[in-house]
């Protein structure tokens, strides 16, 4: 295999261009001549509106066009937002309330857009913004992820979004009574905010009858179906493209009102427009993350193995339901809700409430990490109050490696694994046996030292089927992908995937991505599942391409036993000097009219999923006198089968940790009792820094996939799956000498502080 | 940002005259004005930069030995160059904020501005310096009034800071998680008149100095002399960065390790 190819850790080829400018992110290349548009947000939580007021606003200088959710209806557009529902677990329907692009009758967050201002500068669109008179009849701020008071939404008169269920409930029950040991666990998991490095931004553009939208999304197709949709017109109306993406983490994976308002006005004015969120405005408009709290309730046998399980969970839905809203914490959530433990006997309960907030959706691993953050601390409570060291109760608990390819309690079919294994490299690669050492040299010091260990298992998501299109060019290849790069670099791992194939230089690789008009179909990215199925659809068509190309030099030189040599990248006739690149060939097909040889699309569905899992151990030290947390070692060893490119599954798991370490340390979404985001810019919202991060040792102990025929494991969202439980069971640890038995991220200075003086007290009584 | 005149002085005497005009605003380095106006919060009519004035701008030593330094220096001169004189003062500097912070916020813009978690407030009523105007001398005491408040008077302008070297001195920061602001800031100073103890971030009347631990420092400059003493409780800082409590803990905390670093 060559130095280039898989498995190899290549650079990534895009990095020249971001590092020096290049990049083309949305704001970059809008048209210079596009008006500016700038949203007029509820700068209250709760209220009925008693008078909306834009006419002095639309005589103001410079402004073309403002859109009230009065003007939507005046267009014959649908006020609503697109939303997937979830059943109840009696089957029954839960109420639906409309998500409005504009908002209707009532504002129910600080941060909902109200009107749409489009003028000729930025600057004349916030001075009309100005104008704009909003009355409301305030109303108080529901803020408790807890059902009944302050009324949202009439459909829905206890604030219950829905109740989902799943598993045996009376089985669970009989189950735990039975069991020689129960322990029940309480966490939150605490709100985030996305915070994207550039946050989101569109512009549209009309091109003749039909309408461009360019967007910093994560896929284009969901979108374009969508606008096309909400327009009223046939889909080849529509082209929707994602130029350079600066993050997503699932916040940019679905529709925003502002993408649909852009189109729209552009499509009145018959002239291109424009929208940048700025950061406050992104951090109160863009999607949130988690925020849900979970009693976990773990029945062990005699012998502490797992005999019935129960998680009953309460989430924050925000204002209102948003595309994913309703399926993070139920259906995806319950993906991974045993993990890697063997017990079949479950019950799990998941109500979504509304409460005066920003709408809560996907963010970086959606579901899942909420899932096994709840369980592995949990399974480490449960440790500790049965007096079993940690990992032995871990172990007792594994799927054993004879039981895969092994049908999880929640219907997921896990192919392989190797816990043990995974588990014994950590426990050597952390040197958990000099813990006790660095503990007592740390108490020397006044510190208290904590160990905290997450043995997380990921189920990867997304659409399993995916498409690649190659074309051989006179220089080189162009790959179209239905996968959107966010900036994990898929340009170089695709790459590699195709040098492997066909010899190519990287260099000479072109892929092309995030455009409605070249690309028929694809799933976008989202659920760690980009390289895995376009890589095996690249496969594919790689495959055909080289097959006809092998056919029709065969006949068009008479040579029947030449052949592809995939290293060279040529082919050959066995003895004799007959040498054509695949260059060449292609241009032979295409002089003999056969350009069918030369662009080629296969389509490929996985068979099954690849389930990437790992064992994640944190040790930090406690401040006693500041509260502050400074992990101190940070030891992966993640099971992702095959790795593609080792350098870059290892940026993604770094990167993954530090969003974990941010969530459980410095990020700490906070409202005041009207419902203002207290923390709305970076001055009091804290975003991990380099200084908050330890060195992160990273190891594979690969068992391949047999879902895939690449043998890999999806290793987008791993990190931070492992993150949030490691660093909140190691906080737990050192606490857990002081008698402190809740503890709750995110771990800052002031709130351990508090935990510090609350053991104090327990220590007084 | 609203529409706004820009001046740029090449002397005091041209600054004096452009800030008496009408909503005249001086400009340091912007680095809280320029976000405010940012957000359409302040709409100053002319601003006034401060930052081509040669005269106001640089660090020296005058023949008492104070260390001056010109009201337009941005803090990563001051980290550089005061480096030799007093490093104390020069390491607080180059831990202002993120290096753009220091290249472009200024002493006199973050003096004049007196944020109650800034850090040079503690540095100038930690060491009695006199703050220089277009007017008048101001001793560091007289000069810090309360939370945003000081004793200039509209449209003057800090020319120059000079502080005093003391024999034993230390800053402790303990940052903000989010704004790496101050939370809580203790600048404790030995001179051979005696100790100073100013402390930023903690108080809601901004900077202040802790007199009680002043004297029991200068009956025996040690961490236990502070031991048995409280914080004053009742006029701390309380939000979502930390209890009115915690900041009266961290006071003692962060006082008791500026004495033994010092």
């Amino acid at each position: 295999m060559s130095k280039f190819g898989t498995s190899q850790p290549v650079t990534r080829l895009e990095d020249t261009r971001f590092l020096t400018g290049k990049g083309r992110y949305v704001d970059d290349i809008a048209p210079a001549h596009a008006l500016h548009a700038f949203v007029f947000r509820s700068t209250a939580a709760h209220g009925v509106i008693t008078a909306l007021d834009v006419s002095e606003a639309r005589e103001a200088p410079g402004v073309h066009l403002i859109l009230t959710a009065a003007d939507l209806a005046e267009a014959g557009l649908k006020n609503a937002m697109k939303y997937s529902p979830v059943k109840n677990g009696d089957g029954s329907r839960p109420p639906l309330p409309a998500r409005p692009i504009l908002a209707e009758g009532r504002v129910r967050f600080v941060g909902e857009p109200v009107a749409f201002v489009v003028a000729e500068t930025l600057a004349e669109a916030k001075d009309a913004a100005e104008l704009i008179v909003l009355e409301l009849d305030d109303r108080p701020a529901k803020l408790d992820i807890a059902p009944g008071g302050e009324v949202l939404h009439e459909v829905a008169p206890d604030n219950v979004a829905y109740d989902f269920a799943m598993g045996d409930a009376a089985a669970t029950e009989a189950a735990l009574a039975g069991a020689a040991h129960v322990v029940t666990h309480t966490s939150h998991d605490n709100r985030v905010i996305v915070n994207s490095m550039e946050p989101r931004g569109c512009y549209a553009e009309p091109e003749g009858e039909r309408i461009h939208l360019a967007v910093n999304g994560q896929g284009v197709w969901g979108t374009k179906g969508e606008l096309a949709k909400w327009l009223g017109w046939p889909e080849d109306r529509v082209r929707v493209t994602n130029p350079d993406v600066g993050g997503g983490f699932g916040m940019k994976g679905m529709n925003y009102p502002e993408n649909l308002l852009v189109a729209q006005a552009a499509r009145m004015l018959g002239h291109p427009v424009r929208w940048m969120g700025e950061r406050t405005e992104s951090m109160l408009s863009d999607n949130g993350g988690r925020d849900l709290i979970v009693t976990t309730t773990l029945g062990f046998d005699a012998e502490l193995r797992l005999v019935a399980f129960r998680t009953d969970s309460l989430s924050n839905m925000g204002a209102y339901p948003s595309n994913f809203g309703m399926n993070i914490q139920s259906s995806l959530y319950s993906k991974v809700l045993t993990g890697t433990y063997d017990v079949q006997t479950y019950h799990f309960r998941n109500r979504g409430i509304y409460t005066s907030t920003t709408q809560i959706d996907a963010y970086r691993g959606a579901g899942r990490p909420e899932a096994i953050y709840a369980l592995e601390r949990a399974m480490d409570f449960a440790a500790r109050e049965l007096g079993v060291d940690p990992l032995e109760l871990r172990r007792r608990n594994f799927i054993a490696r004879a039981q895969f390819p092994y049908r999880s309690a929640t219907g997921e079919l896990y192919d392989v694994g190797d816990f043990h294994r995974v588990l014994a490299r950590a426990e050597a690669c952390a040197d958990l046996a000099g813990f006790a050492e660095r503990r007592a040299a740390s108490e020397a010091e006044g510190k208290l030292r904590g160990l905290g260990l997450c043995y997380y298992i990921e189920s990867i998501l997304g659409d399993p089927s995916e498409t690649a299109t190659i074309e051989i060019t006179q220089t080189g290849a162009k790959v179209y992908v239905g996968t959107q790069s966010n900036g994990q670099g898929h340009e170089t791992v695709y790459a590699q995937l195709l040098h492997d194939q066909t010899g190519l230089p990287l260099d000479s690789i072109e892929i092309v991505q995030g455009d409605s008009d070249l690309i028929a179909h694809g799933g976008g990215t989202g659920g760690s599942r980009s390289v895995t199925v376009q890589g095996m659809a690249m496969r594919a068509t790689a495959e055909t391409l080289i097959t006809g190309l092998t056919a029709f030099l065969a006949e068009d030189m008479d040579r029947a036993d030449i052949a592809f040599d995939a290293e060279e990248g040529v082919f050959r006739a066995p003895g004799s000097n007959v040498v054509v690149t695949l260059i060449e060939a292609a241009g032979r097909a295409r002089a003999a009219g056969r350009g069918d040889l030369v662009q080629v699309t296969e389509t490929q569905t996985l068979p099954g999923r690849s389930y990437p899992n790992g064992c994640h151990i944190t040790e930090l030290e406690i401040d006693r006198d500041t509260g502050v947390v400074r992990i101190d070692r940070y030891t992966v060893v993640d099971d992702f089968g095959n790795l593609m490119n080792p350098r870059l599954a290892e940026g993604q798991v770094h990167g993954g940790v530090v969003q974990g370490i941010g969530q459980a340390l410095t990020e700490h979404v906070v409202f005041d009792a009207e419902g203002q985001l207290l923390t709305a810019t970076f001055m009091d919202y804290g975003m991990p820094r380099a200084d908050d991060t330890p060195f992160i040792a990273f190891y594979t102990e690969a068992v391949p996939s047999t879902a895939n025929p690449l043998g890999m494991k999806g290793c987008g969202e791993a990190g931070t799956v492992g993150a949030l439980a490691a660093v909140a069971n190691a906080v737990q640890d050192a606490l857990w000498p002081l008698g402190l038995r809740q503890v709750d991220m995110p771990f800052t200075p002031a709130r351990v502080w508090e935990m510090l003086q609350h053991a104090e007290r327990i220590a007084a009584e | 940002m609203y529409s706004f005149e820009f001046a740029k002085p090449k002397t005091i005497d041209e600054a004096v005259a452009a800030l008496a005009g009408e909503e005249a605003q001086a400009l340091g380095g912007g680095q809280t004005l320029l976000p405010t106006m940012k957000q359409r919060l302040a709409a100053p009519a002319t601003l006034v930069s401060l930052n081509s004035i040669p005269e106001m701008i640089g660090v020296c030593v005058n023949d008492a030995g104070h260390v001056c330094i010109g009201g337009a220096t941005p803090h990563a001169v001051v980290a550089r160059e005061a480096a030799a004189h007093y490093p104390a003062l020069a390491a607080l500097a180059g831990h202002i904020g993120d290096p753009a912070v220091r290249n472009r916020g200024t002493i006199g813009g973050s003096l004049a501005n007196n944020d109650p978690s800034a850090c040079y407030p503690a540095a100038a009523l930690g060491s009695g310096a006199v703050i220089k105007t277009n007017t008048r001398d101001i001793a560091a005491d007289d000069y810090f009034l309360g939370m945003f408040e000081t004793a200039l008077n509209e449209g003057e302008i800090i020319t120059e800071v000079r502080f005093p070297v003391p024999q034993k001195v230390n800053y402790q920061k303990f940052v903000q998680p989010a704004s790496r602001f101050a939370l809580v800031g203790v600048f404790v100073a030995k001179y051979a008149d005696g100790v100073r103890v100013a402390v930023t971030g903690a108080s809601s009347d901004g900077v202040f100095r802790w007199a009680e631990a002043e004297a029991a420092l200068n009956a025996d400059f040690s961490k236990a002399a502070i031991d048995a003493l409280s914080p004053p409780e009742g006029t701390m800082i309380s939000d979502l960065h930390g209890t009115d409590a915690y900041r009266a803990h961290l006071v003692k905390v962060m006082t008791g390790r500026a004495v033994a670093a010092a």
